[in-house]
């Protein structure tokens, strides 16, 4: 009896316990397609690194549903600011994303009650103070985040800008020295820049109009006439932004090619992101097919997630697309559909307490996708490998292979750590699995090293015996055909 | 059948490999020459090439292996020798070449003998070297294949008693004439097709009305 109830209690405990570890979401419990390219860029399955986590909107929080919302924006003491464009105001909500801590429609303006139309992009500084880009009011409001106004920035006056120009700000950053970055409605020569005075200082990042061989043939032969009738090669809009702690702007575009849907804007507006090794940063590979599902991916928005981690947003196809500072596919999540965590007109991505957040603008929603343990595992690896600790990622990449054993970054990982341990050997396994050539190459010269240090002895001593037989031989052989040469000669003579 | 693959045409196959204005000489006016084993070279440089895709060693290697289908890449070449031959030979005919289809069948077969070693020579090598070491593999390789190209030129111009200069502006006519020969044939194909379907449905027809 005693034994009985010892069973008992020890199959409730493990039952317990089983309860308690932690479930692997799987592809099916997702309403989406969750996946990855491997080196080959072949499409691999991965266990879903994001799951929906519920949704926020107006009338969730009580305050009207949402007119087209068109941005978001997390402030640096975690409130969420969200862009009401079709009620023209700004509706903060709190950390929890269940109480709206302030609506924020009008403003006191020289004395006057002033208001938004259609703000399509908010900001808050890391000087706390929230920009919001006041579209039809064609002008940039800065106001403190109790809603007072601070300036107003409209009216950009240059001899580069075109005339008559019409000043239509669509999205807005502001980087630590409070200069504003913005992309304005048809402007294609790039980001506009204000300094912090609201002086208009420049263009930023301009994106070069790529002509293809063809294209320049056919332009020359083209007659004056038809030129006009052909359609204009203009750059591609930028279509949102972040930026980085280093004050590096991350600008995303749509690119018809579909090699590369984000910029890193340096200081002096250069693009210095990398690609990775299949040289593409602009979504999906696998784009073929026809009808409106197919076309490279349209990338809407961008989020800057901290370690050189950043994700795309997709309204192609709604996924959301998430490298590392290498230019290295991490994971991809996300789809079009009707369903509870699936999108219909994605226009803008955040991160919010570890969780994404992805703005739906037709449905005036947002929707919260928390990290699986997956998920963070690899986020947490590759904030270590950006910090330069390898080695104390090696435990979380080996978690990584047990939940997905084709991921290339993990056996990568593992193996560069093998090979500082100085397991040459299994060093190269790993490092063959993860496709990584260059580090293989050094694991196998190490290992080549090592066997031909072991054995060179023994190799000596073989080649030096055969060496002898070989002589030997010759010799015997010399000496045989003379007795033969003597015996026929003795014959003959 | 054991006089294609006599030991006498294998010991001419290393003598025309190694003197190749010679050999071709005598392969066009005294029959040395075997088409069996010319063919047989083109299958193993076939094979040579499958192995060098699959088993080269990682560092140089960019072939997905799951790709590598030795035997399409066999029809493929075997097709790509075919159409070799008869482009060359029907440009050949019209343009003074004095060579014979099997000439030109041995001069492109025995062409191909080069590359069988320099293929598994580079496979094995690429075992045993690091990425800096690469352009060795790629040496052994090249060097193979220009073995190969100068045998192969040389061949089909001793074969039809050309000058260099005539050998390749045929070579060229003959690329011309291979892509004609694919157009014409794609062409037919597409006919026959038609006309089987026309058939085929008149028969449909039929048999729903009786």
């Amino acid at each position: 009896m005693k034994f009985l109830k010892k069973l008992s209690a020890l199959l409730l405990a493990a039952v317990l316990l089983a309860s308690c570890l932690p479930v692997l979401a799987l592809a099916d419990d997702v309403p989406y397609d969750t996946y990855n390219y491997d080196y080959w860029e072949n499409i691999v399955r991965i266990p879903a690194p994001y799951v929906p986590d519920g949704a926020i909107s107006g009338v969730s929080l009580d305050c009207g549903a949402f007119a087209s919302p068109q941005d978001i924006c997390v402030a640096p003491n975690g409130d969420l600011y969200i862009a009401d464009t079709g009620h023209n105001r700004i509706v903060v909500v709190d950390g929890t994303g269940r109480k709206v801590e302030r609506i924020i429609d009008s403003f006191e303006n020289g004395g006057e009650q002033d208001g938004f139309n259609a703000p399509t992009g908010v900001c808050v500084s890391e000087n706390n103070q929230l920009y919001v880009a006041d579209r039809e009011n064609q002008r940039i409001v800065v106001l403190e985040l109790d809603g007072t106004l601070d300036r107003i920035v409209r009216d950009p006056q240059s001899d580069v800008l075109p005339a008559g120009f019409v000043f239509k700000p669509l999205k807005i950053s502001v980087d630590y020295a409070d200069r504003i970055y913005c992309i304005a409605q048809n402007m294609f020569q790039g980001i506009l820049v204000f300094e912090t005075d609201g002086q208009f200082s420049g263009f930023f990042g301009t994106i070069n109009v790529q002509l293809s061989l063809w294209e320049k043939f056919w332009k020359k032969v083209a007659t004056k006439e038809e030129r006009q009738n052909q359609t204009l090669y203009i750059a591609t809009e930028f279509t949102g932004m972040d930026i980085d702690e280093s004050g590096f702007v991350y600008a995303t575009n749509i690119d018809e090619a579909g090699k590369q849907g984000v910029r890193r804007l340096n200081p002096r507006g250069e693009d210095v992101i990398k690609k990775g090794r299949n040289e593409n940063i602009g979504g999906d590979l696998w784009t073929g097919g026809s009808g409106a599902y197919a076309g490279p991916s349209q990338i809407t928005d961008v989020v800057y997630r901290g370690e050189g981690i950043f994700s795309l947003l997709d309204r192609k196809r709604g996924r959301v697309f998430t490298y590392d500072h290498e230019g290295n596919l991490l994971y991809i999540f996300g789809g079009l559909g009707t369903q509870a965590g699936t999108f219909t007109t994605p226009v803008a991505v955040e991160q919010w307490n570890g969780e994404l957040l992805v703005l739906d603008a037709t449905r005036a929603e947002i929707y919260r996708f928390a990290p699986t343990e997956y998920g963070s595992l690899i986020n947490q690896a590759v904030a270590l490998r950006y910090d330069g600790d390898e080695a104390q990622a090696v435990p979380l990449w080996e978690r990584v292979l047990e939940l997905d054993e084709n991921n290339e970054l993990a056996c990568s990982g593992i193996g560069k750590a093998y090979l500082s341990a100085g397991d040459n050997k299994t060093a190269m396994k790993y490092l063959k699995l993860g496709m990584n050539r260059d580090y293989y190459s050094v694991a196998f010269k190490r290992y080549r090293s090592e066997i031909l240090r072991a054995h060179l002895g023994q190799a000596l001593t073989v080649a030096g015996v055969a060496l002898v037989a070989v002589l030997a031989a010759v010799q015997v052989r010399k000496r045989t055909r003379n007795k033969k040469a003597a015996k026929k000669g003795g014959v003959s003579g | 059948m054991k006089a294609a693959f006599g030991k006498d045409k294998w010991q001419y196959l290393l003598y025309t490999i190694s003197h190749p204005v010679d050999g071709f000489y005598w392969i066009r006016h005294q029959d040395r020459g075997s088409v069996p084993l010319a063919v047989l070279l083109v299958i193993c440089f076939s094979l040579c090439f499958s192995v060098n895709r699959i088993s080269a060693s990682f560092i140089v290697n960019d072939v997905e292996p799951a790709t590598v289908d030795s035997l399409q890449e066999l029809s493929g070449v075997l097709l790509l020798y075919g159409l070799l031959c008869v482009g060359n030979w029907s440009i050949t005919c019209l343009m003074n070449g004095s060579g014979r289809m099997k000439d030109i069948a041995i001069a492109i077969g025995y062409g191909c003998a080069p590359m069988i070693p320099a293929l598994l020579l580079a496979t094995l090598f690429s075992q045993f070297i690091t990425v800096e070491e690469g352009a060795f593999y790629y040496l052994i390789i090249g060097l193979g294949v220009a073995y190969a190209v100068v045998v192969m030129l040389l061949g089909i111009r001793q074969v039809h008693d050309y000058t260099m200069g005539k050998t390749l502006i045929t070579l060229f006519l003959t690329f011309v004439a291979i892509l004609f020969i694919l157009f014409v044939s794609l062409l037919l194909i597409d006919l026959i097709g038609q006309v089987y379907n026309f058939f085929r449905s008149i028969y449909t027809e039929l048999v729903f009305r009786m």
